[in-house]
């Protein structure tokens, strides 16, 4: 033990710099892992939280699959007459607009007597201003709410949705609300006067007899109810929740643990420096008695102190990280899953042991082929010439395998995904990686002996034979570089499809100059009937309508987009990926979007069930249309087929061609509405811009975690040339006594830095555009339900190889300078 | 004490052995010069008398084990528990002090702590450095270095003493003095060594003279 530690020590004193960045880098990888870790399990316990709030916590919650439509009165009162019910709740929540403030509000109808029970969060407290009893009459608004009217307890507000307006008073507030909720609460008989839906409630949120067990109830009960109702556990709402933003933090761990691994790389790099250039000294030790195993094990042990203080401090700084980032930015990283709060950081104890022992382990496995390597030197060899490395030259072993590889990798990619996740997939690209790694050798065989056939100057000549002669430095180099170069390539083709796609996509899905919304609440019918007069400076207006469905209660609701579109030609208007098929029987069509096809396994052509407006609904499926914008799935029907079906189209959406000529005009005339109505407009032109920002933020920190990787392979490549030069300083000792002068040394390392570094970028770009393929169409139609074309932006890639190689010749040249510095003779002269 | 029987080499490829079926033993602290031309094959079998390289055939006894059979970690432990080398190019760790690097065998074979400070000044004081137990290895001379490999051979009193060419890198008069102490250490620890030397002064201060030539051992019963 003490002569481990003497020999840790001495070994951190020799190889200060290097240690020292393998240690950053370990410590890197953990804190990126560590920060989002926590940043996303913060962001996801405040949503839950808020959800909580809101909802309460009910054992099972009653809702009908359309957000249309309504739970039943008579349903309500069935299931209360129900002996395992304690208490039922039933509640009407609308979104509406108070007069003079933009944003949209929730208003939620409440029944006095149960919601105590079940939303104790909503719960309104009477101003002691106001005379009478809780509910008695007005509104109750959340604190956030009124310090944004700047009203006051006893003021009128006026609340309107569509053409319902409702004057009333404030009767107090909601003192449980979170700080930013924008809610209103008034009596459940007040608001369903109003705002409807007049024969039903939004929601019964129930809570269960003790000692009910409530998956068997849910059961039984489901199957008394009419199938466009859903009866739903706290455990889907959990689900549901978690699903709506699991992939993306899947993802954005995956990349996280790459960087990780890359730090692991740089203790391989390390550590196999430090065995090479110490192999006398192992031998001297083994010839003292130091066993194999505690030859290996001193290796490994190293690395165990590269990686407990590189994870301490990757913790430390994670922590930091994460916190600093909520503090500043929110709990979203980009995703927009987790919009508008700063939730708090708190590290679990089992999440600060995982990623210490992640850290602990990166840099173990990155020692273990040093370690097996010092284990199997042999003794007497190593004493008389130091490093001895044979690579076996069984390249025909290694052609094979990389066949098998192939043919691994590519099964791989056709699997399905495994619970939702593209497991199958991210296992495709490490196989792809790993075959990048096994190419190396070859890459250095095939292209060094090669060189050496070649009449070079005799100091590059003997730089090549030395690489043809003992090529592990160089494999270890190019394969660092390979993996990273890989992995940087890779993310920006992916990236730089998806924004090429998008880019396209938007021009389909915005073919009107101006737009204009109500958020959620529907346009009044004033505002409609203004845009049809004549007078109107409208050559076309379109409107639609937007609600959802819940076809699985874990899942993310899918949207229904009511449009007015022609459904004979629905291509005019929706981006599809295949075949339009027109409806046999005249029958009600649809078109899904590609997300929804790919999670609830749809066709063009089949029939679909569908809970629309309270009942099951069998539709036509005419196509699949691409949306980049809901990652859970789209449905559009066309506005005849729903009225048809008798529903009540309330459009919220307006898309709108100005008369030729007349843009400016037809601003002038919105105006006046926009403002009336708190309307949001925008022209195409404005929100593809948005869009695009937005696309880029979602993927910021996809590209920070990417240039850690990248950064860390660039130090790896750095310190694995310098390291093969500083073991030759022996070598180079003797070629400047032999007459070498040291400008023709230096530049035939550069040379021989150059060659590896174009083997690296080479493999690296092949790799790099095959992880692209994967990522773009594998992991992103499995995780994200999207798919596009692949697209590699050649300018980008090759700015960044063109960078790769001026780091690999400024590594080359620095260690080539640093070590003919010294003189021959004391080199050649040294202590072994 | 050292019982060689039987031994032959032959390195891979190589068209005829290096030496085979060779015979002879030392006696406990009898000390052995081991003569002969350069590349007949002095280093190869002292690397097969301490386990660092394998043998075709024979079996290598000490301390009535047979090196040959051994696996290799237990090859290990036994020259830590009983043989001590010397190098002619000294071979010293040069990331750890003088008195670090004396120490390595007491770590390597358990000896209780407390007594390595002790048995490393001794040493030191018997191979006539006394005060370089906190100096590094790149300020020492050659002969000084040579002491420290030395020193460091005898810490753990091992049995054996395998030296090869312990002087050769060394000027005469300094090449003398070291062996002087060498000889003289293992005699007071009635340690057996086997040195192989191109110096026939040298070689006439040992008990014995072995010489190696393509035809197998001279001088056994010398
Ligand atoms: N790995 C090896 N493969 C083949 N021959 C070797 C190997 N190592 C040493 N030899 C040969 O073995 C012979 C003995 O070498 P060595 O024991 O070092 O001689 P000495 O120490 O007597 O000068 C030499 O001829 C040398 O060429
Ligand atoms: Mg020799």
């Amino acid at each position: 033990m003490t002569l481990a530690l003497w020999l840790i020590k001495a070994q951190f004193q020799t190889r200060f710099t290097a240690t020292l960045l393998s240690m950053l880098a370990i410590a890197l990888g953990v804190a990126l892992g560590f920060a989002i870790d926590l940043i996303n399990t913060a962001a996801l316990t405040d949503f839950s939280r808020a959800m909580k709030s809101v909802q309460g916590e009910p054992d099972v919650v009653i809702a009908p699959r359309d957000s249309a439509a309504s739970v039943p009165l008579a349903v309500v009162n069935r299931v209360a007459r129900d002996p395992a019910v304690s208490v039922i709740a039933p509640v009407i929540e609308v979104r509406v607009r108070i007069i003079d403030e933009p944003a949209t509000v929730r208003l939620i109808g409440l029944d006095v007597l149960t919601a105590p029970t079940v939303m104790p969060d909503l719960l309104p407290r009477q101003s002691a201003e106001i005379p009478g009893n809780l509910f008695d009459d007005g509104v109750y608004l959340s604190r956030a709410l009124l310090a944004r009217l700047k009203r006051k307890a006893g003021d009128q507000v006026t609340i309107t949705r569509g053409d319902a307006t409702w004057q009333t008073r404030i009767s107090g507030d909601v003192p449980a609300t979170r700080a930013d909720d924008l809610i209103a609460v008034a009596d459940i008989a007040w608001v369903q006067a109003r705002f409807g839906p007049l024969d039903g409630v939004s929601e019964a949120r129930i809570r269960l007899a003790a000692n009910t067990d409530i998956e068997t109830w849910k059961k039984s009960v489901a199957a008394t109810l009419p199938a466009a109702l859903i009866v739903k556990g706290a455990a889907d709402e959990g689900a549901r929740v978690s699903n709506l933003s699991r992939a993306y933090r899947v993802n954005l761990n995956v990349l996280a643990l790459v960087a990780l691994l890359t730090g692991g790389f740089l203790v391989f790099a390390t550590q196999l420096t430090a065995v090479a250039q110490r192999s006398t000294q192992f031998a001297l030790l083994g010839v003292l008695g130091l066993t194999p195993t505690q030859r290996m094990a001193q290796v490994l042990f190293e690395a165990i102190a590269i990686g407990i203080p590189g994870s301490a401090l990757g913790l430390a700084l994670g922590y930091a990280l994460a916190f600093a980032f909520t503090r500043l930015l929110g709990g979203d990283l980009g995703g927009g899953y987790f919009s508008g709060s700063a939730p708090t950081i708190a590290a679990a104890p089992l999440s600060i042991l995982i990623f210490f022992a992640l850290g602990c382990a990166a840099s173990l496995i990155g020692a273990a082929y040093p370690a097996w390597l010092n284990r199997t030197q042999p003794l007497a060899a190593a004493l008389k010439t130091g490093f001895a490395h044979r690579p076996p030259r069984a390249h025909k072993r290694r052609c094979i395998l990389l066949g098998v590889l192939a043919l691994v990798a590519l099964s791989l990619s056709q699997a399905p995904a495994i619970a939702g996740l593209p497991f199958a997939g991210y296992a495709a690209i490490a196989v792809v990686l790993v075959m990048g790694i096994t190419a190396a050798p070859l890459a250095t065989h095939v292209l060094f002996s090669h060189l050496s056939r070649y009449n070079l100057p005799p100091a590059q000549r003997i730089a090549v034979q030395n690489v043809a002669q003992a090529p592990l430095m160089a494999q270890v180099a190019a394969s660092g570089l390979i993996v990273s170069f890989a992995l940087t390539v890779s993310m920006i083709t992916m990236v730089s499809s998806f924004r090429v796609a998008v880019d396209t996509w938007l021009d389909e899905v915005l073919p009107a100059p101006f737009y204009a919304r109500s958020k959620a609440t529907p346009l009044p019918q004033a505002a409609l009937d203004a845009l049809m007069r004549p007078d109107a400076p409208f050559a076309k207006r379109e409107s639609a309508a937007f609600s959802s469905l819940t076809l699985d209660p874990s899942m993310p609701a899918v949207a229904l987009l009511v449009r007015e579109l022609n459904r004979d030609d629905p291509g005019a208007r929706l981006p599809f990926t295949g075949p339009v098929i027109t409806s046999p029987s005249g029958q009600t069509v649809v078109w899904v979007s590609e997300p929804m096809a790919e999670l609830y396994r749809v066709v063009p052509g089949q029939q679909l069930r569908l809970p629309l407006l309270g009942r099951d609904t069998d539709v036509f499926v005419g196509g699949v249309w691409r949306d980049y914008a809901r990652q859970f799935g789209s449905v559009v029907i066309s506005r005849s087929d729903y009225e048809k079906l008798g529903g009540r189209f309330e459009p919220t959406d307006l898309a709108l061609w100005p008369l030729a000529g007349q843009d400016a005009a037809a601003k002038n005339w919105l105006a006046d509405y926009v403002k009336r109505y708190a309307l949001e407009f925008s022209e195409s032109a404005e929100i593809r811009r948005l869009s695009l920002s937005i696309f880029d933020k979602s993927f910021a920190v996809t590209y920070a975690l990417e240039a850690a990787s990248m950064m860390i392979g660039l130090f790896g490549l750095a310190v694995t040339l310098a390291a093969s030069v500083w073991l030759r300083a022996r070598e180079l000792a003797t070629l400047s006594a032999l007459g070498f002068d040291r400008a023709m040394l230096t530049r035939a390392v550069m040379f021989e830095g150059l060659m590896i570094a174009s083997i690296g970028l080479a493999i690296g770009l092949a790799c790099g555009i095959a992880v692209g393929a994967l990522l773009t169409h594998v992991i992103n139609p499995q995780a994200f339900h999207w798919r596009m074309q692949l697209h590699v932006p050649w300018l980008v890639v090759s700015i960044g190889a063109g960078l790769t190689l001026l780091a690999g010749l400024g590594a080359s040249r620095f260690a080539a300078r640093q070590t003919t510095l010294l003189p021959a003779a004391r080199v050649l002269g040294g202590v072994q | 004490m050292l019982v060689v029987s039987g031994l032959t080499k032959r390195h891979p490829n190589a068209p005829r052995p290096i030496f085979r079926d060779l015979n002879f033993s030392v006696l406990a602290g009898q000390t052995v010069a081991l003569v002969g031309e350069s590349g007949v094959g002095k280093s190869t079998l002292l690397n097969c008398i301490a386990g660092l390289e394998t043998a075709e055939a024979g079996s290598v006894q000490i301390a009535e084990l047979n090196m040959m059979a051994l696996a290799e970690a237990a090859r290990a432990q036994l020259r830590a528990r009983s043989i001590g080398f010397v190098f002619q190019a000294f071979h010293v760790l040069p990331t750890l002090t003088v008195a670090q690097n004396i120490a390595v065998p007491l770590l390597l074979t358990r000896v209780p702590v407390a007594q390595h400070a002790l048995r490393v000044e001794t040493l030191l004081d018997r191979v006539g450095i006394k005060d370089f137990g906190v100096r590094w290895p790149a300020s020492l001379s050659g002969g000084e270095l040579q002491r420290v490999a030395i020193a460091r051979a005898l810490v753990h009193q091992p049995q054996l003493i395998l030296a090869d060419e312990p002087t050769g890198n060394l000027d005469p008069r300094t090449a003398d003095e070291v062996l002087s102490l060498l000889l003289e250490r293992c005699r007071e620890q009635n340690t057996a060594a086997l040195i192989v030397t191109h110096s026939a002064q040298v070689a006439a201060r040992c008990d014995r003279v072995l010489t190696l030539t393509p035809d197998g051992l001279q001088g056994l019963s010398a």
